[in-house]
């Protein structure tokens, strides 16, 4: 007998009432398939569907068609994540990507072993959550992700975790709806989350980003990333007929019902609290204790974690092209009283399910109960290609899998693009001096020091942080990326192989171009990568859109835009895609009752093997007499730059990106620093020359001089404003000794490099202007005092 | 024999002439929403038992589990007893808990370690905050500000009472 019968016609209000998020196509293809079997869904059937078919898990806009409309050319888009970003996984085909877009994570080979050691690498992003409750959002965003490494393959263990905010400016007046949280409330919430949980984990928490912008302040962005290290023996994961349906790890209550469908639509005053969860960082800890050691002793076939739809959708996916069966009553529970539907759906935290062959269920249980961590069998899997799922012999659910993983129609969406006309910034209008315009930059939001943020997350533990996310002589510099030596998990204490992880974002771009925001943001990332040492030829790519409601035409046309961009950036610089994951209706009601959407934002995360972490680089300056060498073109292009913030410049273009240009001097600057030819490397991001040379004077503590006139110019420039702080992209700032010039330029040879300077032991940046003048001349402690006065004085 | 249970709830604080960093924050915070004429905030943290302990065990999950001696005192207080109330609106007290509906992870926690002392599991356990504020100013203006800074209403139950420091 099928239990809780949901009449058909109220299948719409049902929708609305209980935050389904299935539209008009997706209900009548369910009406269909229930007339045809006769009889009426139940609750719990209608549920799992509708949390299988989201967006949050079925990524509809990204894998269904679209009609794609750019000027006068259109064209029909099948699948724009197999036509872009995957598509340029499939043709790169780089052996060491040993896992790409199948499993929970990313998985590439690491280590000087070969085939004895894998890092996967997962960002997700909790944004909806962190929207009502951004401390208990971000808390469970960090579990989330780590227990989505635990899941690849049999399970990785967790070595870093990384997280990436975006939020509207913490001293941010301008009015809010009812119920919106302040910014500022947010940033502090989510900060404590983020720490309190991946402290408690004992994961280093060492890379990561942060954005302001005034467009995030109803929707806040929370991206938060784990790389796990995994035995490659550990990769294959199959579930057999037979296996046992176990369910490890904490309770099943009812916090956290419908994320999924939660996530998959627009945040309004009467977005469900229950959707809310609050995270248990030592059960998790204890989960992934024993997880890994039943791991070791091989006693599961498969494993997943509970996320979004709970068991429903990590019993639907693993049983996919078998089957299953589901005893509900043999759940252990947090309360007695759950109902059927909410026990299959419940998002409670820390949980996984895995395949066990029967024989090994003791064995198992023994790991576990070592651990103090509970298991449950819930059933098993069969091969009658059904999800059966019962409670106290009642049917709950009763669906044909093939329904429910391809019963979802695709709907056509339409998306136009309409490319801004090219709009020339007045530069004659820049009337603030050098020396203004670089505090105004050191201390603006998108680049001052994170400082307040980053000594709250325990970034040392597990011991493997050879660089760390504060650099230079007093540690307290801005760092590029971060390089962990696995050994904790590896247990190889002679193998130095290690890895550097870094983070392209930047929302400013997007606004006037998504195509050219996307190469800038993988140009960016690689270049963080290149500043510490990393071999960013073997260099892996995830990529996170953040963007408005793909039902507004333009606003679809640019997300497709910045997938082309994806796609040509990962040809271009040779470098693939590995995994990745969207998040689309960030908009809310503003106070006016207005759709507010956000700035459509990628985030583009970066990973590439260190040879050898102990000749890792930082990039504070390391001495004086020593020569600056600038790698790559200026342009005039101020558009999105922090120079047109700071002069109130509208227009401009933004930067343009030559991926096969940048990847040869990306390649070339690598083997210089592996060849031990650099001192210190910084990359030129937000604020251009002037802030990449100010971060490394300050950060070293000596002193630099820069003469404009040995800047190699993409044309004619006049301008000593445009050649301080334009933001060219591909620029890299190397600091090299005098003995080793000669062979820094052997090694560079092809590559656009000038010596535009030298450090010395006065602690002042100097900077020499076209006219052969001094256009600028600062001590370096109001410069460092102006880059980390900014947080403290909004946040303490 | 059924063990007949009580809400107690025990409450940690810092000592006195220990600087609170979390009472301080809190202070700033209510600053910061236009409460200025707050002076003073200490924060104790708040454990709120069901369960068959008796006095003696109550004494002794707070003194070995839930305090630091040397930088921290406790107090155990029966269910339902409320510190007695002061008119004149300059001293504050403000308890913030943790929803029903919410998981309580801090309350798990303790739950299970002070069956692992050897005691009787308790029922139930809360963990709650009480920031203890000096300073004229209105409930309604409090209420506000604490709505808005140190407690959210979606997962959070937030009470304002008039205290004796």
């Amino acid at each position: 007998m099928i239990a809780e019968i949901q009449p058909l016609e109220d299948l719409e209000s049902a929708c609305r009432r209980h935050s389904w998020s299935l539209n008009a196509q997706e209900l009548a293809a369910v009406r269909r398939h229930f007339k045809a079997l006769r009889r009426a869904p139940t609750r719990a059937e209608l549920e799992s569907i509708a949390q299988t078919w989201s967006e949050h898990c079925k990524h509809k806009t990204f894998t269904g068609p679209i009609r794609f409309s750019d000027g006068k050319k259109t064209e029909r888009i099948a699948n724009l994540f197999d036509r872009t970003i995957a598509k340029a996984t499939r043709e790169l085909a780089r052996p060491w990507c040993l896992s790409s877009f199948k499993d929970n994570a990313g998985v590439v080979a690491f280590g000087k072993k070969k085939g004895r050691w894998a890092v996967a690498f997962k960002v997700e992003t909790h944004n909806h959550p962190c929207a009502i409750e951004p401390y208990g959002g971000a808390e469970t965003g960090v579990g989330g992700v780590v227990r989505d490494v635990l899941g690849v393959g049999l399970g990785a263990k967790p070595v870093l975790n990384t997280d990436v905010f975006c939020f509207a400016a913490p001293d941010f007046d301008g009015p809010l709806p009812e119920g919106a949280l302040h910014p500022k409330r947010t940033l502090r919430s989510v900060v404590a989350g983020v720490r309190d949980y991946g402290n408690r984990l004992g994961i280093p928490t060492a890379a990561g980003g942060l954005c302001f912008d005034p467009g995030y302040r109803l929707n806040p962005l929370v991206f938060v990333g784990t790389v796990g290290l995994l035995p490659t023996w550990a990769l294959k994961k199959e579930v057999k007929a037979g296996d046992l349906i176990v369910a490890a790890g904490g309770r099943t209550g009812r916090d956290g019902l419908h994320g999924a469908t939660f996530s998959s639509a627009g945040l309004s005053a009467d977005s469900p609290a229950s959707a809310v969860q609050i995270g248990h960082p030592l059960n998790e800890k204890k989960l992934l204790d024993a997880l890994l050691a039943a791991r070791d002793k091989r006693l599961y076939r498969a494993v997943t974690d509970c996320g979004a739809g709970g068991f429903s959708s990590a019993v639907g996916e693993m049983a996919e092209g078998r089957g299953a069966r589901v005893r509900l009553e043999n759940a252990k529970l947090k309360a007695s009283d759950l109902k059927p539907w909410e026990i299959w759906l419940s998002e409670s935290q820390e949980r996984m399910v895995l395949a066990v062959p029967p024989k090994n269920l003791k064995a198992l249980s023994e790991v576990f109960a070592a651990e103090d961590c509970e298991l449950s069998v819930l059933g098993e899997f069969t091969s009658t290609g059904r999800l059966v799922v019962t409670h106290e012999g009642q049917a709950v659910v009763d669906l044909d899998l093939k329904f429910l993983h391809h019963g979802l129609p695709r709907v056509e969406k339409t998306a136009v693009w309409t490319a801004p006309k090219p709009q020339a910034v007045k530069v004659e209008q820049v009337k603030r001096s050098p020396a203004e315009i670089l505090k105004f930059c050191l201390s603006h939001l998108n680049v001052c020091s994170r400082e307040w943020i980053i000594r709250q997350y325990d970034h040392e533990v597990q011991a493997g942080t050879v660089i760390k996310p504060l650099q230079g002589v007093r540690h307290d510099g801005p760092g590029d990326a971060c390089v962990i030596w696995p050994h904790a998990a590896t247990g190889e204490m002679k193998d130095f192989s290690a890895f550097a992880v870094s983070h392209g974002l930047n929302p400013a771009y997007g606004r006037l171009d998504p195509y050219r925001m996307a190469l800038a943001c993988v140009d960016e990332a690689l270049r963080n990568l290149i500043c510490v040492g990393a071999d960013v030829e073997h260099a892996v790519l995830l990529d996170n859109f953040c963007w408005a409601s793909p039902d507004d035409p333009r606003q679809l046309g640019a997300l497709v835009r910045a997938a082309q961009g994806c796609h040509d950036a990962a040809k271009g610089f040779g470098t693939p895609f590995i995994s990745g994951k969207d998040s689309l209706y960030n908009q809310s009601k503003d106070a006016n009752g207005k759709d507010a959407a956000i700035p459509g934002t990628l985030l583009i995360s970066a990973l590439a093997p260190v040879a050898d972490a102990r000749r890792a680089l930082t990039m504070d300056i390391k001495g004086p007499g020593n020569a600056l060498y600038l790698v790559g073109c200026t342009g005039e292009e101020l558009g999105g730059s922090l120079l047109a913030q700071a002069c109130d410049l509208p227009g401009g273009c933004a930067p343009k990106v030559d991926p096969k240009t940048a990847a040869s001097a990306f390649k070339a600057v690598a083997a210089a620093i592996a060849k031990g030819l650099v001192l210190s490397a910084h990359d030129l991001s937000e604020g251009g020359l002037a802030v990449a040379a100010a971060e490394m004077s300050f950060s070293g503590e000596f002193g630099a001089a820069i003469d404009l006139d040995m800047v190699a110019k993409a044309g004619p420039i006049y301008s000593n404003e445009v050649l301080l702080f334009c933001e060219s992209q591909s620029r890299l700032l190397l600091e090299v000794k005098p003995e080793k010039e000669a062979a820094l330029l052997k090694a560079l040879k092809g590559v656009v490099v000038k010596r535009v300077g030298v450090t010395m032991a006065n602690p002042i940046l100097k900077v020499i202007g076209l006219d052969g003048l001094v256009c600028l001349e600062e001590p370096l402690c109001a410069l460092k005092a102006a880059w980390q006065g900014t947080l403290p004085r909004l946040l303490s | 024999m059924s063990v007949k249970t009580a809400a107690w709830t025990i409450e940690v604080k810092l000592k006195a002439d220990l600087a609170d960093a979390e009472g301080q924050s809190a202070l700033s915070l209510l600053q910061g929403l236009g409460v200025l004429t707050t002076r003073a905030c200490r924060a104790t943290r708040l454990y709120e038992l069901r369960c068959g302990l008796n006095a003696a065990q109550l004494q002794q999950v707070a003194r070995e589990l839930l305090c630091d001696p040397i930088t921290q005192d406790f107090r155990v207080v029966p269910g339902g007893a409320r510190p007695p109330v002061l008119n004149g609106m300059t001293h504050w007290r403000v308890e913030v808990w943790p929803k029903g509906s919410v998981a309580d992870p801090a309350g798990e926690t303790v739950r299970s370690a002070i069956a692992e002392m050897g005691l009787p599991q308790p029922e139930r356990v809360r963990v709650g905050t009480a920031y203890l504020i000096s300073g004229r100013c209105g409930r309604g203006q409090l209420e506000k500000a604490v709505v808005r800074g140190l407690a959210n209403p979606v997962v959070h139950d937030a009470a304002v009472t008039e205290s004796h420091p």
